[in-house]
């Protein structure tokens, strides 16, 4: 469409035109899309070393694939169990967390979105300031609490409610916790802005009608605030289930996250092509997942970073 | 007062997809002229405004300003300057910044920017102002410093869209004035738009009326009001009654119309059709309500009205008097207040009379929506 | 009223445990720091130290990191921003059949995980490296490109997000007055747009770096030579960690305080200008305004300056106090309690060989077992107080080099640990 073009540069004068169009292009194209089918290709090729890539063994091959669901070929069990497992503990771990964010985020989203005054400010410091801090040292304060001897553990013994230190790494509730505090703000944020633009007056109408406080939130605040929550959702599903800190710093010995067995496969085992295919497989199964949702609730998609 | 520079439009089409915003405009104007683009919105007006100014490629025709033809030339290189309906002043810049940025623009020092912007605020009734910001300044306040800003850039033509539209009645009515002053003093040609007949009557030296993408009548304020050539033209611009019908003689420039309610009616064709209308057309017959008055009841005759009497209302200097009228339309009548005692007439039936050199008739045509 | 009461009560109640789990992890990290203990732990407290500090800055690979993720924050700053400008800019005009779409792929980075966007970088920049011909060494396949790249994809959409927000208050008006005016577009762009986006502009970059900074699952596969502080830290923290990461999050922690109170401050400082300036008349505008205690009505910059002085104090004490004295009287004390609890251990391990030999002897058996228990609690003893004293004195490694590398085979022996009933403490390996 020239028409189009010439428009654009008559708007935008040529050189500042060309700037933008360059780097909307380098970024869409040379950074998104690329990069992403590239990597769908290389999923299909098979483990080769660098002088033999292009050469006639390089073809296609759904092999990287196969071995997920049916492990090494000539391997002791039918389906790779090992790693089979891993993905769905991921997948079914982060809708726990998604939800366990939601529920404990969901009031305090509420509360700060209507509520006015200076303590808000305060309260909306103190919940981006955790956020600045690396994430690395967010997942290792957790380990200082949950750790064999730590905070927690003291607290617990000492008070006495148990006898020994409980294990919370190797029981996976620190795991869990990081996971949960380390996409907090993602789940509020979204919330938040929503209800912030609610007219209080709504709730107020609602109150005077009689509604119980749980029917207002119910009928009023939460249809209204669906977009957010489904945009903070979504973010939070789409992270702790691509989370790879949290799971090496806070997971326990025994178990691993999905994204560990990507990393694996690409540093301890250097097998690319087979990282790839294990990083299109979460990739597609957390879309689909997340569009399903999005068909369930009736958001789209440019809710989403609002 | 210098001539001025002089705005051509020849044969200016421009189309948006399938959309024609302005079709087939040809106008002429003279240069030091008020000139006023005249139109209900959505009319196209704003679209000339911006094919004038640069930001709009005409899809056929030409701008020419000065003689020269503008195609490929943009906005920035034009000898136009452009008062936006929101004015667009910039924010973040004090008043003296805003009003210089052409003079920034072409590497001005501050000092000689200082000095001009202080010129201007003096001209412009706002000395020592210049250290605010827009925010802080009232709303006719900034209608200045658009005004001022524009003027720095010493334009050619200074183009102004709907500029008074955001302010209040008072302010607006004051500022027509301040308009017109200050375009006299610099003596460069405007050209104005505008969908209030009012400012376009006061200020102008001639008028567009456009409908739809088609400019329907040029001229000047006086002619327009009494000598409209379109049914839209003399619907849009003041109050007018219509009443419809059909050509039932031509007797030189008048008309005699069977109208639909009101029996056979004597008019003036309007100029611009005089000769151009025949026997059967369908017709319409504009009369304003001031150039109606009360005659005897039961009156016969080819410049007499009767119709039933709706309502009244008392305006202070005027009567106004709502009968029964044409397609729907109350036939409204004002009779001047001298003091006379008047009687309520609801309900009854009443007679007009009227001079036929105040109705007009034109060939029928599209009205402008109430 | 008394439900009333209860449900504020409970919000209270519910913020108190809300905010506990945000900030106590950090808070308790963050004193962990000047606890001497080599294991981070705030129970029980033992002595205050500011070693872990100079620990941290005599490590090499923390300062690299550091450097590394600067140089990389740099350059995600000026790529994701001039990106996610030209891509709000974009989907202000761009055709609207196609906003969706576009919408649609540029907002997509920020759900994509990162490992996936690592990945993918990588995978594509080492095939166009490839194609070209060039070298493991050449720029494409530089760590310090490729972690730009990878960053940047991502994190332009969330500076796009922010630019966005603020282009939507934006009067296109603007730019064309300032075209009408005479402006070339690149002036209008710089004199007009650019002031106007400069505050959101300046959140975007201070959000990319702050997201380049903490990166770790991108960056973790695009590094190469270029490890990123992020990477330093998950290096140590897997493999064993020390207070002198609590050091490093400590001082995090409270830049990150010092910046948003100063930011706050501002924000409060410019308010109170603004109003200033509408009661002002036109002689004090063409001077300057004074501004009515700064201090005065701004809590924030109270905050600041509260902190500022309880740095100052920190450091000031940091300076004059040594630690050395408590330590030492702290491994005294618990020399002596191991010492009594060997002597202890001992005792009852003889007692119970000798009850053990006079059996056997009753019984008339062999006696070669009778030595080994001996000798093995006789091991236990010789190491075990090593073992405990290295736990304290990690900070002080310089002064009793001699007895750390004891200390070091005593731990690898595993005998200590097995003897040492103090084995809870003992877990920083």
């Amino acid at each position: 469409m020239p028409g189009f073009l010439k428009e654009f540069f008559n708007r935008n004068g040529t050189l500042m035109g060309s700037l933008m169009l360059g780097l909307v292009l380098f970024w869409t194209v040379g950074l998104i899309i690329l990069p992403q089918l590239s990597m769908l290709d290389f999923s299909f090729r098979p483990n080769l070393p660098p002088p033999e890539i292009g050469g006639p063994k390089d073809v296609y091959t759904l092999e990287n694939y196969k071995y997920l669901i049916y492990g090494p070929e000539g391997g002791s069990q039918d389906y790779n169990a090992v790693d089979l497992r891993v993905f769905f503990r991921t997948l079914v771990a982060a809708v726990c967390v998604t939800i366990f964010n939601l529920i404990l985020c969901y009031p305090i989203a509420y509360y700060l979105g209507q509520n006015k005054g200076n303590h808000i400010r305060v309260f909306a410091l103190m919940l981006i300031i955790p956020y600045w801090i690396n994430e690395i040292l967010r997942a290792f304060a957790l380990r200082i609490i949950f750790g064999e001897s730590g905070v927690l553990n003291t607290l617990l013994v000492g008070s006495g409610i148990f006898d020994t230190p409980f294990d919370f790494i190797r029981n996976d509730i620190a795991l869990y916790a990081g996971l949960g505090y380390a996409y907090i703000l993602l789940m509020i944020f979204p919330i938040y802005n929503v209800i912030e633009s609610l007219d209080h007056n709504q709730i107020e109408a609602a109150r005077d009608l009689g509604a119980p406080w749980w029917r207002i939130h119910k009928r009023v605040v939460i249809p209204y605030a669906k977009p957010g929550i489904s945009s903070g959702c979504t973010m939070v599903f789409m992270l702790s289930a691509g989370a790879l800190a949290a799971p090496q710093i806070l997971g326990g010995p025994s178990s691993l996250w999905f994204t560990q067995l990507i990393y694996q496969q690409f540093n301890d085992n250097s097998d690319w092509p087979q990282g790839a295919a294990y990083a299109i497989v979460l990739l597609v199964t957390c879309i689909l997942l997340v569009l399903a949702l999005m068909r369930v609730f009736k958001v789209n998609m440019g809710d989403i970073g609002k | 007062m210098s001539a001025g520079v002089g705005v051509d439009l020849e044969n200016l089409w421009i189309r948006f997809g399938d959309f024609v915003a302005v079709r087939d405009a040809n106008v002429h104007i003279k240069g030091g002229d008020f000139f006023s683009f005249l139109g209900p919105s959505g009319c196209g007006k704003t679209t000339i405004l911006r094919a004038v100014s640069g930001f709009l490629e005409p899809s056929e025709g030409n701008v020419l300003i000065g003689g020269n033809n503008m195609k490929g030339i943009g906005p920035n290189k034009r000898p136009t300057a452009l008062i936006f309906q929101n004015l667009a002043l910039f924010p973040l810049m004090k008043i003296w910044e805003n009003i210089t940025f052409s003079m920034e623009i072409k590497g001005a020092s501050a000092r000689e920017r200082r000095k001009r912007a202080d010129e201007l605020l003096d001209m412009i009734a706002l000395p020592g102002q210049g250290d605010k910001l827009p925010s802080e300044l009232s709303g006719g306040q900034r209608q200045r410093v658009a005004i001022a800003r524009a003027l720095c850039a010493e334009p050619d033509v200074l183009l102004l869209d709907e500029p008074l539209s955001a302010l209040d009645l008072k302010l607006r009515q004051h500022m027509r004035t301040e308009l017109r002053e200050i375009q006299q003093r610099v003596g460069i040609t405007f050209i104005y738009i505008t969908h209030d007949q009012g400012e376009a009557l006061t200020m102008s030296d001639d008028i567009a009326v456009m409908r739809a993408g088609v400019i329907d009548q040029i001229a000047d304020g006086k002619t327009i009001y009494n000598d409209p050539s379109t049914a839209f033209a003399a619907s849009f611009v003041g109050e007018n009654n219509v009443f419809r019908g059909k050509v039932l003689d031509v007797r030189g420039d008048q008309a005699l119309i069977r109208t639909n309610r009101s029996g056979d009616l004597l008019s003036r064709i309007s100029t611009a059709n005089q000769g151009k209308m025949n026997v059967g057309d369908d017709a319409m017959m504009f009369i304003r309500p001031e150039a109606l008055s009360l005659a005897p009841t039961g009156s016969q005759g080819d410049h007499f009205v009767t119709a039933k009497v709706n309502h009244e209302e008392f305006e202070g200097n005027v009567f106004n008097i709502f009968m029964e009228g044409d397609g729907g339309k109350e036939l409204k009548v004002s009779i001047p207040n001298h003091g006379q005692s008047f009687e309520d007439h609801s309900g009854q039936d009443m007679t007009l009379e009227y001079d036929v050199n105040n109705a007009v008739a034109v060939p029928a045509g599209e009205l402008a929506a109430e | 009223m008394t439900t009333d009461k209860i449900i504020r009560v409970s919000i209270w109640i519910y913020l108190g445990i809300f905010f506990a789990y945000l900030l106590g992890p950090l808070i308790i990290m963050s004193a962990t720091a000047f606890n001497s203990p080599s294991f981070p732990r705030m129970t029980p407290w033992e002595c205050l130290t500011f070693n872990w500090f100079g620990e941290l800055f005599r490590d090499e690979r923390i300062l690299n990191g550091i450097w590394n993720s600067i140089l990389v924050g740099f350059g995600t700053v000026i790529l994701s921003v001039s990106m996610g400008l030209a891509g709000a800019l974009m989907l202000t005009q761009i055709w609207p059949k196609l906003r969706a779409t576009y919408y649609t792929i540029i907002i997509a980075p920020i759900l994509i995980p990162g490992v996936v966007l690592g990945i993918s970088t990588l995978v594509f920049w080492d095939r166009i490296n490839r194609m070209l011909g060039l070298g493991a060494d050449s720029v494409l396949s530089n760590g310090l490109f490729l972690t730009i790249i990878g960053q940047s994809t991502f994190i332009a959409s969330y500076c796009m997000l922010v630019l966005v927000a603020r282009l939507q208050r934006y009067d296109i008006a603007l730019t064309e007055a300032a075209l009408d005016l005479g402006a070339t577009h690149a002036q209008a762009f710089r004199k007009v747009l650019m002031p106007f986006m400069m505050p959101a502009i300046l959140s975007a970059a201070v959000l990319a770096f702050l997201a380049s900074f903490e990166n770790y699952n991108t960056t973790t596969f695009t590094f190469g030579e270029y490890p990123t502080l992020t990477i330093e830290l998950a290096q140590k923290v897997r493999y064993g960690i020390t207070p002198a990461i609590s050091a490093l999050a400590f001082m995090i922690v409270a830049l990150t305080v010092f910046f948003a109170l100063i930011n706050e401050a501002n924000i409060k400082r410019k308010k109170m200008i603004a109003e200033a300036r509408k009661d002002a008349t036109v002689g004090e505008l063409a001077g300057k305004i004074e501004v009515p205690g700064l201090i005065s009505r701004n809590p924030a910059a109270i905050a600041l300056i509260v902190l500022v002085i309880g740095v100052a104090t920190v450091t000031a004490s940091a300076m004059t106090y040594s630690p050395d004295q408590c330590i030492a009287d702290v491994q005294e004390q618990k020399r002596l309690e191991t010492e009594k609890r060997i002597q202890e251990l001992r005792d009852r391990r003889a007692k119970e060989a000798a009850e053990k030999a006079a059996a056997e002897g009753a019984e008339g058996g062999a006696t070669q077992t009778a030595p080994k228990p001996s000798n093995n609690s006789g091991f236990g003893g010789v190491f075990a107080p090593n073992t405990l004293q290295n736990e304290g004195t990690d900070d002080g490694a310089s002064d009793e080099g001699a007895d750390d590398g004891a200390a070091g085979s005593s731990n690898n022996s595993g005998f200590g640990n097995v003897f040492d009933p103090n084995a809870l403490g003992n877990d920083n390996n």
